[in-house]
């Protein structure tokens, strides 16, 4: 995961690149190749059009390479690049989706096979997000992309995280209201110990 | 993809559902193609950068020549302002009378036009044009 990444093999792979190894650059990407192609498929949803939009998220970071100012990490930057130009891709090309209100119900859980019924629900609950408002959307995604991190779903956004947070809950909100049994299945959990960040969340 | 959640942070059916998605490997293409991709822009000659300096000058005689135009038309307009009344606005029938004359100039202006479109047309298919 990009946390794990190795942080002075970017900055040696930039350095070398910089200095017109041009070699140096696919160290760049077989590192974050992973998490770019994961981040394009949470906007779009479909692996094909996530791979173009990953290779052009690293043919823009080729190009503005120079342009990385080394305050915040390589993956912080690349991040933010990334999603600037799956959001612009999608402002070109919007992803094929439906209205919120229209996205596919969830098949009961009294269905003889569960496990699949199960696996419809949560597709369609994915599928829901492409749905939501663009503004809520965003940080839905990134933030679970972020593995439910605010401050770095911000950061990727160039926004404040209070901001991101409030867009975070709203589009919760969305999400629960075209979903009803996912209150359903939290109300218990609500109750218990999520009390401190449920607060700052919601 | 995160497979353990923190429940500090789990609302509900939401978190295990988006978090939780599993890792989409990207082709084993990708890699190569998006390398190809990177030496291809790399191999483009960079753009010859305009050149300021030489045209600096010309930029500078081009705005100097329209901040002068600009200038007098202010000026001749505004001294011609001062005697422009409302009343001229109102056309007499005198006015009407005079602009008569102009329809019948540009209907022969039109069939002028034509004429002369029709006559290359036929000029076009004799083949000597």
């Amino acid at each position: 995961m990009p946390a794990a990444m190795s942080a002075e093999e970017d900055l040696a792979d930039v350095n070398r690149v910089l200095a017109g190894e041009v070699q140096a650059f696919e160290g760049v990407v077989r590192r974050w190749q992973g998490p770019l192609v994961n981040m394009a498929w949470r906007y779009c949803r479909d692996r094909g059009r996530a791979e173009e939009m990953a290779q052009e998220a690293f043919l823009r970071a080729w190009r503005g390479l120079a342009g990385w100012r080394r305050e915040s990490s390589f993956s912080t930057w690349l991040f933010a690049l990334a999603a600037n130009v799956f959001r612009s891709e999608l402002l070109r090309f919007p992803a094929v989706n439906v209205p919120l209100e229209d996205a596919a119900e969830p098949t009961g859980p009294a269905t003889q096979h569960e496990g699949l019924a199960r696996k419809q629900s949560d597709d369609a609950v994915r599928g829901a997000v492409l749905a939501l408002p663009t503004r809520y959307r965003e940080p839905v995604v990134l933030y679970y992309f972020h593995e439910m991190d605010v401050a770095a779903a911000s950061r990727t956004m160039g926004l404040p995280e209070g901001t991101v947070k409030a867009r975070l809950a709203r589009g919760r909100e969305l999400l629960r209201k075209r979903f009803p049994h996912l209150s359903e299945q939290s109300a218990p959990l609500l109750s218990s110990t999520l009390r401190p960040e449920k607060e700052v969340l919601e | 993809m995160k497979s353990n959640l923190n429940p500090h942070t789990d609302h509900g059916a939401i978190d295990p559902i988006l978090g939780d998605e599993g890792e989409l490997i990207p082709s084993s293409g990708f890699l190569a193609a998006t390398m190809e991709r990177v030496r291809d822009e790399a191999a483009v000659p960079k753009p010859i950068p305009f050149p300021w300096l030489r045209a600096l000058p010309g930029i500078v005689v081009v705005v100097a020549i329209i901040g002068w135009c600009g200038c007098e038309l202010a000026r001749v307009g505004l001294a011609n302002a001062r005697e422009i009344s409302f009343t001229q606005l109102h056309l007499t029938a005198a006015t009407g009378r005079a602009l008569e004359p102009a329809g019948w100039v540009a209907a022969a202006l039109a069939v002028s036009l034509l004429s002369w479109l029709f006559a290359q047309r036929l000029a076009g298919r004799s083949g000597l044009l």
